[in-house]
């Protein structure tokens, strides 16, 4: 009976994360590449020594990934909202600013005029302001509830557009917790201490963990070493980055965790009741407005998280960083990866992360390949526009020439892209995937 | 299930190790880490962390023998610079034309024998003036450039400020927030031209003079801005020269211009306050939206404000013949057709490499700020350092860099207060001017410094970005 496909002999079986031995392979192999290859490893065959995907441990592309990992919180909880719970919010933003500045007072040092100076700042370690950040986020959310929960569809979007306007005015007004308007504040760094006060001019107390500056590895990473013997070896010393990603990453993998298993309770069910029919979910004793405030909070707490770590992250955001702009961007990611799975969401916030710095090399590789000359250069300048009077899709010249700039190209490729996703494939790159798999899965009789 | 779930459990309590284990870790990492570049200091190659150390071991090193690390490559013959550019945001127009002055200044350069034989190439990045992206931008030239020759944005400069100073990278802000001039920020940078606060104390004075010579015997100031590091820093500037100048303020609208909301309100407030001199520093089309309502309702007054204030496309608007009577312009570089050696020099360059480029002065901005690099370049040449961090320490060294009359010469050694820009360009709009082929700036002084900017005591940011 083992091994067949669809075949469940028990419930529990049929709702496990992991159903089969194939899935639970790959995943195992992708943990490991997710951990092994932005942290530089290095496979040893005899002399030779092969360093695969090696640019993922750059600098620039583990601040991608660092990136990837902070909009994902931050999808998963608008896939809660929107995907699971059928609520469409284009407020997501405003809930990471809330997320944020939570943690920007309670998390920076104190100032010298005390924990109410001219910018807000408490000191406290991260354990606190992370998930304080959440917490704070999540009755926010709960608190805009009530209304939300009183309109549906295209009236709902307007109400969270609402709350994204007065949110932005919320933060350019509130000076001594946000900086004000275009100057901003600085964020506390993502430092793990256990105990003790920051104080501004202050050397860091307390025990701990610093992110911020290149060391030598950590005791896990070297054992990880050592356990995959002389064959792969990893680096002595970690960047900055790299210890970033690895803290970034492991704060996902948690959020990854709790929205999987969160489909599979009652509550998630709930949601997905309301989703297909609020009415019919009523009937069958689904609370609606309970289930949608549960829906809100827990989607709040996750953009808290995400919009926490973001400032954590960059150090510095701007009120205006949390406009309109970020919320379609979730908005996106949901669309783009498929909405109502935690895989369509995560492939969404990579493939919308990824894509500027993709658009970018590749401009940039045209370029070079029309300066270079050679056979293909005739082909790159049909696509490429270098300067006045040479007509092109992407242009990489700085002047006035035809043809779009990077971003500009981005954000056609993002409109084009939904309404393509939106028409041909609503399951987004998620149903591109099943489509895959369900053709490997039974080749070579595929019909 | 059960299983499935102690492995779950299994693989946090690895992560939550990794927090408690790595701990007293760091204060070995440093003493690690300085060990081993003392041991390594000709090498050339070393990574770029090494190198700072490396660098400073070896300043005694054999003439002739040049040390680099990133950026510069001594086989290939060449330099790279990053720019980190606002291309397609708020101030993306203007920065495409200093970008433009900058491609134009290094391709003369390398036309003319490059840097004593090497070739410098730019790598542009377009942050969109987003402070992720910049710092993501940051990130990645970083490990690409010898040093950025601009960085937008205020904000945006603050947040790479802290990974500038752990890397020992070199930036040329492109904003003029006095804060650059506190050594207490700017260890990484060189900043050039008069600050916003100082600006707008030479603007007050010098409009001030103007009421009063035009018969009004205490003549009222408003004042007008946009939030931020820009409006604020001018506004700041504006009410200590008001004080010092004992002008009564009849409207104080600092920080009270937020760009896409009505501002008409403004405007009324402004006409219903009746100064004789309105100090407003917005964006461009923040400006003409107070100031056309304004007007319309007849009201007469001398306006002015910082340089970013005022557009050229103006005097080619409706908005032109009072603009004529009523704006007093500043530049912190000589504008197109001042006749100085440099702009003149600039206009040539422009003709010749760029010849359907539209006559801007911000091409200027791309030169001056070319120009310093250019000179903190040839310094670490001579030093036999061009390592990032030697070109860092040889811009830190400069003594003067001349513009050549295209901006006022800039020092980045000595004291603070006395090696901080006070001079402005003061200037009329003329579209006469303009439609002759240049940018209607018609200069009244082409070296203005007021007593109370040439007083002023600095001692740090009018506005702190904290």
């Amino acid at each position: 009976m083992r091994g067949r496909p669809n075949l469940y002999v028990s419930y529990e079986d049929e709702q496990a994360i992991l159903p089969t031995w194939t899935k639970r392979v790959l995943m195992v192999v992708f943990g490991l590449a997710a951990v092994l290859i932005p942290l530089g490893a290095v496979l040893q065959f005899g002399e030779r020594t092969v360093q695969p995907l090696g640019f993922l441990a750059g600098g620039d592309w583990l601040r991608i990934l660092g990136t990837v990992a902070i909009t994902a919180i931050a999808a998963l909880g608008l896939n809660i909202l929107t995907g699971l719970c059928g609520q469409v919010s284009l407020g997501h933003a405003f809930f990471m600013g809330i997320g944020a500045y939570t943690a920007a007072v309670l998390g920076s040092p104190v100032g010298a005029a005390g924990v109410f100076g001219s910018r807000w700042g408490a000191g406290l370690p991260m354990w606190v302001w992370l998930p304080a950040a959440g917490i704070v986020a999540a009755m926010v959310g709960a608190l805009v509830a009530p209304t939300a929960v009183r309109v549906r569809g295209l009236y709902l979007a307007f109400v969270t557009l609402g709350l994204v306007f007065i949110g932005e005015w919320m933060f350019r007004t509130f000076v001594a917790v946000t900086g004000g308007s275009q100057s901003g504040r600085s964020f506390p760094p993502l430092n793990l201490r256990l105990w003790g006060i920051e104080r501004e001019g202050q050397p860091a107390t307390g025990p701990g963990l610093d992110l911020v500056g290149d060391g030598p590895s950590w005791a896990p990473i070297n054992w990880l070493d050592w356990l995959l013997g002389p064959w792969i070896n990893l680096p002595d010393t970690m960047s900055s980055e790299a210890k970033h990603y690895v803290v970034l990453g492991a704060i996902a993998v948690v959020f990854v965790l709790f929205a999987k298993n969160l489909q599979r309770t009652r509550i998630g069910r709930s949601f997905m009741a309301i989703r297909d029919r609020d009415i019919a979910a009523e009937v069958m004793g689904v609370a609606d407005a309970g289930a949608k405030t549960r829906a809100f909070a827990i989607s709040s707490f996750y953009a808290g998280v995400s919009g926490a770590l973001l400032g954590a992250f960059v150090t510095r955001l701007i009120p205006e960083s949390f406009g309109l702009d970020l919320s379609v961007q979730f908005v996106a990611i949901i669309l783009i990866g498929g909405a109502g799975t935690v895989t369509g969401a995560l492939l969404g916030t990579v493939f919308v992360v990824v894509l500027p710095r993709l658009v970018q090399d590749f401009s940039l590789w045209l370029t070079e390949t029309v300066n270079a000359g050679g056979f293909l250069a005739p082909v790159a300048d049909l696509v490429v526009s270098t300067g006045p009077g040479d007509f092109g899709l992407v242009s990489t010249s700085q002047g006035v020439t035809p043809g779009l700039n990077v971003a500009q190209l981005n954000f056609v490729l993002y409109g084009v892209l939904i309404i393509i996703f939106l028409i041909f494939e609503p399951l987004g790159l998620y149903g591109i995937w099943i489509r895959i798999r369900n053709y490997w899965k039974a080749w070579p009789f595929t019909y | 299930m059960k299983r499935l779930r102690l492995r779950w459990i299994a693989l946090l309590a690895v992560f939550l190790v990794v927090a408690a284990c790595g701990g007293d870790d760091d204060d070995t990492a440093t003493t690690a880490a300085a060990a081993d570049t003392t041991e390594a200091p000709a090498d050339t190659t070393a990574a770029p962390t090494d190198t700072t150390m490396a660098a400073t071991s070896t300043s005694g090193a054999p003439t002739g023998e040049i040390l680099t690390d990133v950026g510069v490559d001594l086989e290939a013959g060449t330099i790279t610079v990053g720019l980190l550019s606002d291309l397609t945001g708020p101030f993306g127009p203007l920065v495409t034309a200093i970008v433009t002055g900058q491609e134009v200044y290094w391709e003369n350069v390398n036309a003319t024998g490059g840097v004593n034989g090497l070739t410098v190439n730019l790598e542009v990045r377009d942050t969109s003036y987003d402070v992720p992206t910049h710092v993501s931008l940051y990130e990645e030239l970083k490990t690409q450039v010898v040093a950025f020759g601009h960085s937008t944005g205020s904000p945006h400069t603050v947040a790479i400020n802290p990974q500038l100073q752990a890397d020992g990278i070199l930036a040329v802000p492109l904003t003029w927030y006095s804060g650059w001039s506190d050594p207490a920020i700017n260890s990484n940078l060189v900043s050039h031209g008069t600050p916003y606060c100082l600006e707008s104390m030479n603007l007050i004075e010098y409009a001030m003079d103007q009421a009063v010579a035009a018969g009004t015997a205490a003549p009222t100031i408003a004042i007008v801005s946009l939030p931020g590091d820009y409006g604020l820093d001018s506004a700041i500037g504006a009410a200590i020269a008001a004080e010092t100048l004992g002008l009564e303020v009849v409207y104080d609208g600092t920080g009270a211009v937020v760009p896409g909301q009505d501002l008409t309100p403004i405007a009324n407030e402004i006409v219903a306050a009746d100064p004789d001199i309105v100090f407003i520093t917005t964006t461009p089309t923040a400006f003409t939206e107070i100031y056309g309502p304004a007007i319309q309702q007849g009201f007469e007054a001398i306006w002015t404000g910082a340089s970013p204030t005022y557009n050229p496309a103006f005097l080619a608007s409706p908005l032109a013949d009072a603009l004529q009577r009523d704006f007093i312009g500043s530049a912190y570089v000589a504008p197109w057709g001042s006749g100085t050696p440099g702009t003149d020099e600039l206009e040539a360059l422009i003709a010749s490499l760029r010849p359907d480029a539209m006559p801007l002065d911000y091409y200027a901005e791309g030169f001056v700020e070319a120009k310093i690099l250019h000179e903190a370049l040839l310094a670490a040449h001579e030093a036999g350092d061009m390592t990032q961090a030697g070109v860092l320490a040889a811009a830190k060294s400069l003594d003067e860099v001349d513009f050549n009359g295209l901006a006022p010469n800039e020092s980045y050694t000595g004291e603070p207060n006395e090696r901080l820009q006070r001079e402005i360009v003061i200037f009329r709009p003329d579209a006469a001017l303009l439609a002759a082929g240049g940018t209607g700036a018609n200069v009244v002084e082409p070296a203005y410094t007021s007593e109370t900017a040439a007083n002023y005591e600095f001692t740090g940011a009018c506005f702190v970005l904290e």
